[in-house]
């Protein structure tokens, strides 16, 4: 390589997609490692505390693009404090400092103040892309600083977010001068939304392709809007409440089906089963369909609607589709990639909405399905072992069973058999979530069969150390494994230490694992974080003399070449 | 610092530890021993679920806090949307009634702007202050305690639940303001 000039290895290095491949090369030598970091134009850093921003920025001046997540992913299950920490600000200062090029940031699970934001929002002047998913800590007043001052803004993308509201006027403050908007989602917002300023926003902006609205705008707005914005793509529909004898149906009808090149649905926040019929006109060139928050519209509606939709590849849905409604779903979207059945009745004496049948149905119909996230109330080794056999390509599977640790009801044994043949048939297998009744014999399944599996998710699972030593053993490309209320001990998470430096994280919770057992992992291992997370309770007398032998609530270990955090609040020891 | 010092694991089900028996000990450790209570919880029939199990846990199933709000907030919705309350609505001297639901309506306004609809009359409003002329009605109901009461002055949120309704000339009453 040292024939050639450093521009054309830097030339080479740009045919490398991933950021895996980029990660490598840079090892090769001091050269590749120059030529690498100042030519690289994107950054993903999937745990804040890996690594200090000032490192990143220094190594990577030339930073366009930069991708970071916080939490771990159980606190999306309220399972990790409030305040535990993924603070946004250090790496929008860094980068502020050391990287002015910045263009792009992405998000996830972080504490974004609207003091950050406006930080960012001054700092960049070629700033174009703001993504934030399921982060929290900031206002509207931080979207109205993003819309003031970042003049070439093309994706303003909130998912999931808590957004504090502090009114309407964000929306104004994009000036008259903003004209590039591609992508614009704020359908996680609750408060009020000023109509007239979403409209002409809409109107001026010629290339906005996705526009996610929130549930306060109107039918009577999104009429206005799809009027102004035919050429939108994937559309989030705000409220969608209307009478349907009213003039405000027709209207917005008539101009659904104007809209052409709508390929994705999402919103119906408070649709009634009879709206639906207004985007039939569309249905057939749909997509992408998300109806899981419309829990309103009921089974047979889901049908009518679904019936047309044949070019479906992504539907994410409620369980009152049913059984029923699965079989529907089968026959019609040969398409289907990506499944989502969330449950519609949690809280526990509903009816039964969907069971193994359903998903037998659909893993038949749908040869291309290969992404599942599946909330059911039973599931039998027989179906998932015919669901293993009609669809053997699976990247992702996620099965919840809502009543933990439920056998088979057919045969009443555990699911190890079941699950046991998604594995062994799925090698593409990257993403798997477990559930129901579970012995360490499924463990010994993934550790075997699962050799690309990346994240794990264990619940209320297990017999012993065994389980957990099977999957450490055996998985060589796990990154992420998180395990809840499962009975691993301190024998399981020091028997290969190594191991999880070769991961990103582990999280335990309400497992069998002391507070010795802790210690003595981060002192074998410098260079993990051995966090333990411990809510106070006042009750709790045990609290002032902690024992080793004591069970850890909560634990969360991840290899770090930071050390050991500075903003850790006092609940969590890391040790 | 926290965390579980008796012997149970938290993955035995086993009667010694059912909620209902262990109240006291729930109390003392309130997220010890949820993970029990629940898989109980849930696999009970019925009858025990509901007696104050608005105890749903904020950790299971597992799905994000926004779908979880929704579903929440809209499941006490639901019950509301789909209970109906038909009642029948009569016009004087005509003995063929009609038939409404007042839980489809949106408070006395749907209320009168239906009637109208449907009986082509012009229905006198308690709230507005109008000259009655030969043409206009008044909206009648019978009370609890069986005096004929029109329509309108009680808020429509107290649950406004007649047996029957009558539209009665005005001329008969000498109510207009």
């Amino acid at each position: 390589m040292t024939y050639f000039p450093e521009e054309v290895v830097e030339h080479i290095f740009d045919f490398l997609a991933t950021h895996r491949d980029r990660n490598t090369v840079s090892t090769v030598c001091k050269t590749w490692y120059r030529v690498e970091r100042l030519s690289r134009r994107s950054v993903f850093v999937g745990n804040c505390y890996a690594v200090h921003p000032e490192r990143v920025v220094a190594r990577f001046p030339g930073l366009r693009s930069l991708t970071v997540k916080g939490k771990p992913h159980f606190a999306d299950f309220n399972l990790v404090p409030h305040d535990w920490g993924g603070f946004a600000l250090p790496w929008i200062e860094a980068a502020a400092r050391g990287c002015p090029g910045l263009e792009e940031l992405r998000m996830k699970r972080m504490v974004v103040s609207d003091e950050s934001l406006e930080l960012l929002a001054r700092s960049f002047p070629n700033f174009k892309v703001l993504v934030l998913i399921s982060c929290e800590g900031f206002s509207t007043d931080g979207l109205a600083a993003i819309a003031t001052y970042c003049r070439v803004l093309r994706e303003l993308d909130l998912q999931e977010n808590e957004v504090e509201d502090r009114g309407p006027q964000w929306l104004s403050c994009f000036p008259d001068s903003c004209t590039s908007l591609v992508s614009l989602n704020f359908a996680c917002l609750k408060g009020e939304v000023n109509a007239g300023s979403l409209e002409r926003l809409v109107a001026r902006c010629p290339n906005l392709r996705t526009l996610r609205l929130s549930r306060a705008v109107s039918v009577d707005t999104l009429s206005k809007i799809l009027a102004r914005a035919p050429h939108l793509v994937d559309l989030g529909t705000g409220s969608f409440t209307i009478d349907h004898r009213a003039e405000a149906y027709h209207k917005v009808m008539g101009n659904f089906i104007k809209c052409k090149s709508l390929r994705s649905l999402s919103g119906f926040w408070d649709a009634a089963p009879h709206c639906l019929p207004a985007v039939y006109p569309i249905c057939g060139n749909l997509t992408g369909l998300n109806l899981s928050y419309a829990p309103a519209i009921q089974c047979a509606d889901l049908i009518k609607l679904i019936r047309q939709c044949s070019k479906l590849q992504r539907l994410w849905i409620l369980d009152c589709i049913g059984d029923k409604g699965l079989a529907v779903v089968a026959n019609t979207c040969k398409e289907l990639q990506e499944l989502r059945v969330f449950p519609s009745d949690f809280y526990g004496g509903g009816i039964a909405a969907v069971t193994e049948e359903g998903l037998v149905a659909v893993s038949s119909g749908c040869p291309k399905l290969n992404s599942l996230l599946y909330f059911c109330n039973q599931m039998t080794n027989a179906a998932l072992i015919t669901v293993a056999k009609n669809c053997p390509h699976f990247t992702r599977f996620r099965l919840c069973i809502l009543d933990p640790k439920k056998p088979d009801p057919v045969t009443n044994q555990p699911l190890d058999e079941g699950f046991g043949a998604i594995v062994q048939s799925c090698k593409d297998l990257r993403r798997l979530s477990l559930s129901g009744l579970l012995t360490d014999r499924v463990f010994l399944y993934i550790g075997m069969y699962a050799e690309r599996l990346e994240m794990l998710s264990i619940a209320f699972a297990g017999d012993s150390d065994k389980g957990m030593v099977y999957v450490l053993n055996g998985c060589k490309n796990l990154r992420k494994l998180e395990i809840r209320d499962s009975p691993f001990g301190d024998a399981a998470l020091l028997e290969d230490v190594g191991k999880y430096e070769t991961m990103r994280s582990l999280w335990m919770s309400s497992c069998d694992v002391t507070l010795g057992g802790c210690k003595a992992l981060a002192a074998k291992m410098p260079g993990l974080n051995v966090e333990v997370i411990n809510e106070m309770d006042e009750s709790d007398e045990m609290e002032e003399n902690p024992c080793d032998l004591d069970k850890v609530e909560k634990m969360y270990v991840y290899r770090t070449v930071a050390g050991p955090r500075n903003d850790a609040p006092d609940f969590v020891w890391t040790l | 610092m926290g965390g579980r010092k008796d012997g149970s694991p938290s993955s035995s089900i086993d009667s010694s530890s059912h909620p209902a028996l262990s109240t006291a000990s729930s109390l003392s450790q309130p997220r010890r021993d949820l993970s029990t209570d629940l898989r109980l919880g849930l696999s009970l029939s019925t009858s025990s679920l509901q007696d104050g199990s608005s105890s749903a846990r904020d950790d299971w199933p597992p799905i994000k806090p926004l779908l979880r709000s929704t579903l929440t907030e809209k499941g006490h919705q639901i019950q509301r949307q789909s209970a109906t309350f038909f009642v029948k609505v009569y016009m004087e001297g005509i003995p063929i009634g009609r038939k409404l639901d007042l839980f489809a309506l949106d408070g006395y306004d749907g209320l009168i702007k239906t009637l109208r609809r449907m009986f082509r009359a012009s229905i006198m409003r308690p709230d507005i202050a109008q000259m009655p002329t030969n043409k206009d009605h008044v909206l009648t109901y019978e009370d609890k305690e069986g005096d004929w009461m029109m329509v309108g002055d009680v808020p429509w949120e107290y649950d406004f639940l007649p047996p029957l309704l009558i539209l009665l000339p005005s001329i008969l009453n000498s109510i207009c303001h």
